[in-house]
């Protein structure tokens, strides 16, 4: 071997990425390495083929039952992550970059929140065109809280823009009525911070300014059939151009 | 992860635990190489390998940076201490094999077989034990500069064989 250079059998990328890999680089080398790796396709490579031709000398390490303690961590860890990542769902988040604009709308009127609501969310949406749209709002501060998509009119989403707070013992249920009708009709129980399909299959087809709301009911729902709790959030359809 | 875990759980502690020389480090190691493959599994690219030796490399090399992040003064009293219990062996190791390398199928195994046993031994000592130039020539008993001309070579060497 007296005489042969390394660039005889590997350049200097390769170099760096085999050392890297056996691991005998100095600290330094190392954080440089590893901080390259990020950008440098080429040294990702180059590290990618020597992790493979030296992976199976990691059957030389005798194998060590871990201890019954370890999985536990491990999953409380990954459920910790889980619920970063998995909040806010990818669909809500839309929505929820929407939500300061909606508040400021919502203070201007909500005819007008509805309008612009409309345009934007349209956009995005031109696959699956919206008939109708309400945004739901709170009574008393007209923050909004849940949003109903109809794409087609037997069908509609309530969609929560927020997790509504609901007492223990209470539970919201979802209700609807248009111009004409005797009383407002169930659409079923909602959960809070979850969207929810109805059918609209026995009712007649949705109409512009039909009207829907959520009141806080037993957990079983209202024991008359009509709503009986106080109105959490209430909005009108309006017809998507 | 579940099947992840109970599936090489056991070698991957044991990949750890070499590198870390102690029980709960290695666990720790394990724990955090989990965490590391879970929230980066969606930007693993499959056309860079198997997944299973990407995992691999993960541990090992979350296992190197724990060991080079520490103080080197309190790896080199510890090394001694190696040192002395291995002394027994420490004439033979230039000579001998200290790894039970034979008798495996994979290709660097073959290509490992044509290297000296000292040089042989610096790049398991090196892979395996997670060892520094420093302590490989301590180990062995070797100069320095002779591990690090040593390993630089047999790499290529195992460059050449490999492809």
């Amino acid at each position: 071997m007296t005489g042969q250079t390394e660039d005889d059998g590997m350049n200097d990328l390769d170099a760096l990425a085999s050392e890297y890999v056996l691991g005998t680089l100095e600290p330094g080398q190392r954080r440089d390495v590893q901080n390259r790796l990020a950008v440098d396709a080429d040294l990702r490579a180059a590290v990618d083929a020597w992790e493979d031709r030296l992976l199976a000398l990691t059957e030389l390490a005798e194998p060590q039952t871990p201890s019954p303690t370890l999985w536990g961590r491990i999953e409380r860890s990954l459920n910790h992550q889980d619920r970063r990542a998995s909040r806010p769902p990818p669909t809500a988040q839309s929505w929820w970059n929407l939500l300061p604009l909606w508040r400021g709308l919502a203070g201007a009127g909500l005819v007008a929140s509805l309008l612009l609501g409309m345009l934007l969310l349209n956009r995005p949406a031109t696959e699956a065109p919206t008939t109708y749209l309400v945004v739901l709002v709170a009574p008393q501060n007209q923050a909004p809280g849940w949003v109903i998509q109809a794409n087609n009119p037997t069908q509609i989403q309530l969609i929560p823009l927020s997790v509504s707070q609901v007492p223990a013992d209470k539970a919201l249920q979802f209700w609807t009525k248009a111009d004409g009708w005797q009383g407002p009709v169930s659409l079923g129980m909602v959960e809070p911070g979850h969207t929810l399909s109805v059918p609209l299959d026995k009712l007649p087809p949705l109409q512009p300014n039909q009207l829907f709301e959520l009141t806080l009911e037993n957990p079983n729902g209202s024991p008359t059939g009509k709503p009986t709790g106080p109105i959490q959030f209430i909005g009108r359809a309006v017809k998507v151009i | 992860m579940r099947d992840l875990y109970t599936q090489e759980s056991a070698r991957l502690l044991g990949v750890a635990r070499r590198i870390a020389r102690s029980d709960a480090l290695a666990e720790d190691i394990v724990h955090d190489a989990f965490i590391k493959i879970w929230t980066r599994a969606a930007a693993y690219d499959p056309a860079r390998g198997s997944a299973r030796g990407w995992v691999f490399s993960v541990t090992r090399h979350l296992a190197l940076n724990v060991m080079r992040d520490q103080g080197q003064t309190v790896r080199v009293s510890e090394q001694s201490e190696h040192a002395l219990q291995d002394q027994a062996s420490l004439e033979t190791a230039t000579h001998a094999d200290t790894f039970e390398y034979r008798a495996r199928s994979d290709r660097v195994f073959e290509c490992l077989e044509q290297l000296e046993p000292a040089r042989r031994n610096c790049i398991l000592h090196a892979y395996v034990d997670g060892y520094t130039h420093s302590e490989i020539a301590l180990k062995i008993g070797a100069p320095l500069g002779t591990v690090k001309a040593w390993i630089k070579r047999s790499l290529v060497a195992l460059r050449e064989c490999m492809g």
